[in-house]
């Protein structure tokens, strides 16, 4: 199925895919040696080679997506600056990694609050379905709190030489030809909380915008809009007898009291456990969801006490444009979020270091301009890479989002200990693993009928109203 | 005065379902118990004796009504009082009263948070169409007043229990019989119209490469289009299968094949 997809989906693309090697040496007035496997359909510019320094990058935003660009550039031998506006910034967040993030970002054991191993699913008459009995014993989601996360993304990215600057990024004057720099203009704080910070400016020969759902890179280079949906939550301090139940335990409440196209949830943090709900299409009635959400959890969450109320935007589809000129975007700004799971946190920081490795790879380690091809090359492996995933969620989303019945087959078929492993497999691992067709086509066969027989009631509930 | 409102109907279902229930005086109650909870206030003052007199647990409520089929409407919009008053008065924080939370959906069937099954025998064999009703009714119930998922009560009912014949015999049925009448009204119409028109009969009819097509076509008309929205809504899917594609596309129309711009 994930091959079915990506064929329709490289076909609508127009570059040509940089995979077949007999167009190897098709560039024509190459003065250097010839690029690692770069195919050209058009005339090729020959990039300069820098001279008396290296290549400049800055990464403007130091969340995960930043903090990863910033490490893999520095790394490469980049002169990297990597630009935060807050450095101990609490990012309102779910804060759930998948369990390879864990092992290709080398993050210590100790910035996991908690593994979670279980979870619960609630469909909208309150059915509860256990899943996680497939994960092995190594296997869990971790759960990390942004700014332990974020700050030590950064502190790597700083020891492998990048340079970390505290300041608010303004905007960028885009330079009219391949060599002139992007002059970045923001303001400085110095490490001063509070206060205005003075206005600076910094030339640099590439910009990374990772600076979130808001970008102001992505307005800079008139990167469009896309749809998003708030995310509401309150963190909730419960009492310990009903902590223990999440000791490794989150919920996802599903149901149109919940939210009319995503979900409820209670995550467990460090000491106390994250309430909250998301919509769309229906922002206005974020507070009203909110309150349904804790009603559904009264039971497990009754004598807590709110110690925090937050809510964050969450792109539900990436940007129009998430390249121009050397300037390309990544994690939220680029708007690499999931659907149906709303994950962020491993994409952005993926997306980061993919987009780095690019531009390693397109300067040579630092030593020659890049260009917007060199870029487009992130874009190209992103795509490839990660299609299937975003597009199977989508599915998923579309399917059992819709409606009360959809999401009640939904919960009935998460019983199913080959979806389990499925889900698992696919999140923790973040491939669309084939499977087994003879399992699958079990699988599609529950599915319709889990979803028949949810419309069914419904048509019988329908009738009992009139 | 507990058990005279315990004969009425869920306020789900309409007094005419229950035409032998309740006598005059009490049918006044029906039309407060609606779906919305603000209006319980004021009828709840009634039963607030009763229902304030015994401890809000499942179990009283059971031993009260033994027989009952439905759900028992008073107590839980007692209780339901009680509970929103609550929340009105605790600003900030989560609830803090010590009453416990318990489920308001209560049954005499629905056992151990699935239904029992020995309870909807019906002539030695076990009455699918009674469980799917009282499924129906009980999600109904949680629609328009959500409730709290309990670890204590944890549900576990799963509709695949009830048999495939049993649904097909109850949903499909009825609408296949629509669906093959119209296909047939349709096929007899067609049939005498292109017999009548060009001489072929029925049996010539199905031989011909076009007619096969077109019988096709009315095969899936019928069976896709049966209210008049569902063009609209098929429009609208196809269109849905494709969005996020051209959303992820959107950065490659961008480039332009020979821009050396930077």
């Amino acid at each position: 199925m994930a091959s079915m997809y990506l064929k329709s989906f490289v076909g609508l693309r127009q570059q040509v895919s940089t995979e077949k090697p007999h167009y190897f040496f098709t560039s024509q007035s190459q003065t250097k040696p010839p690029r690692k496997l770069k195919l050209q359909v058009f005339a090729s510019k020959s990039s300069p080679r820098l001279t008396n320094r290296n290549l400049r990058v800055a990464v403007i935003g130091g969340g995960p997506a930043g903090g990863a660009a910033a490490e893999t550039l520095a790394k490469g031998g980049i002169e990297t600056y990597l630009i935060e506006r807050k450095m101990d910034n609490c990012k309102p967040c779910g804060g759930a990694i998948p369990l390879c993030m864990v092992g290709e970002f080398d993050l210590p054991l100790d910035i996991i609050d908690r593994r979670v191993t279980k979870m619960k699913m609630i469909s909208p008459s309150n059915v509860a379905v256990d899943i996680g009995q497939t994960l092995k014993p190594h296997e869990y989601i971790g759960m990390v709190r942004r700014e332990v996360l974020d700050a030590y993304l950064r502190e790597r990215a700083k020891d492998n030489g990048a340079e970390v600057i505290n300041g608010l990024f303004l905007k960028m004057d885009v330079p009219k030809d391949g060599v002139s720099p992007y002059v970045l203009h923001y303001n400085g704080f110095d490490g001063k909380a509070g206060g205005v910070g003075e206005k600076r400016t910094l030339e640099v020969d590439a910009v990374i915008g990772a600076d979130g759902a808001n970008s102001r890179v992505a307005k800079a280079i008139d990167a469009g809009d896309y749809d998003y949906a708030i995310a509401f939550q309150e963190r909730i301090k419960i009492p310990d007898d009903k902590m223990a139940y999440y000791e490794d335990l989150a919920e996802m409440y599903v149901g149109d009291d919940v939210s009319p196209d995503f979900y409820g949830w209670v995550f467990p943090k460090c000491d106390h456990v994250a309430v909250g709900t998301g919509t769309v299409t229906h922002k206005g009635d974020i507070k009203k969801f909110q309150l349904a959400t804790r009603k559904r959890a009264k039971d497990k969450i009754l004598g807590g006490k709110i110690i925090r109320v937050e809510a964050h935007p969450i792109p539900e589809h990436p940007r129009p444009r998430r390249l121009l000129g050397r300037v390309a975007l990544v994690g939220d700004a680029a708007g690499y979020v999931t659907k149906c799971s709303g994950e962020g946190i491993y994409f952005a920081a993926k997306s980061g270091r993919m987009c780095a490795e690019a531009i390693v790879e397109g300067s040579e380690n630092g030593k020659r301009m890049v260009d917007e091809r060199d870029l487009r090359k992130y874009l190209e492996k992103w795509d490839k890479t990660y299609w299937p995933t975003y597009k199977v969620l989508d599915v998923l989303q579309k399917v059992f989002y819709r409606s009360n019945p959809a999401r009640e087959a939904f919960v009935e078929m998460c019983a199913d200990e080959y979806v389990q492993k499925m889900t698992f497999d696919s999140y923790l691992y973040k491939t669309v693993a084939p499977g087994n067709p003879l399992q699958d086509l079990k699988l599609a066969v529950n599915t319709i009928g889990s979803l028949v027989r949810a419309n069914a009631l419904k048509k019988e509930m329908d009738k009992l109203s009139v | 005065m507990s058990i005279s409102l315990a004969l009425f109907s869920p306020p789900t279902q309409p007094p005419l379902l229950f035409p032998s229930s309740p006598s005059k005086p009490h049918l006044t109650l029906i039309p407060h118990l609606s779906l919305r909870p603000s209006k319980f206030h004021t009828t709840t003052k009634a039963s607030a004796e009763n229902g304030a007199g015994t401890s809000p647990s499942a179990a009283a409520a059971l031993e009260i009504q033994p027989d009952q089929k439905v759900a028992e409407t008073p107590k839980q919009v007692v209780q339901k009082d009680e509970r929103s008053v609550g929340a009105n008065g605790s600003a900030g924080a989560v609830e803090t009263e010590e009453d416990k939370v318990l489920s308001q959906f209560v049954d005499p069937k629905w056992l151990g948070g699935t239904w029992d099954l020995s309870q909807f025998r019906k002539d030695g064999k076990t009455d699918w169409d009674a469980v799917i009703d009282a499924e129906a009714r009980r999600r109904k119930w949680l629609e328009g007043n959500p409730e709290t998922s309990s670890n204590d009560a944890p549900i576990v009912f799963d509709t695949s229990i009830i048999p495939w014949w049993a649904w097909i015999k109850r949903f499909h049925l009825p609408e296949a019989e629509l669906l093959n009448g119209r296909a047939a009204m349709i096929g007899f119409f067609m049939a005498y119209l292109v017999d009548s028109l060009t001489g072929v009969g029925l049996v010539d009819q199905m031989g011909n490469f076009f007619c096969k097509t077109l019988l096709f076509i009315a095969v899936v008309g019928v069976l896709l289009i049966r209210k008049n929205e569902d063009l609209e809504n098929l429009k609208k899917l196809l269109d849905e299968t494709t969005f996020y594609d051209k959303q992820w596309q959107a950065t490659w129309q961008d480039e332009k094949p020979g821009s050396s711009k930077n």
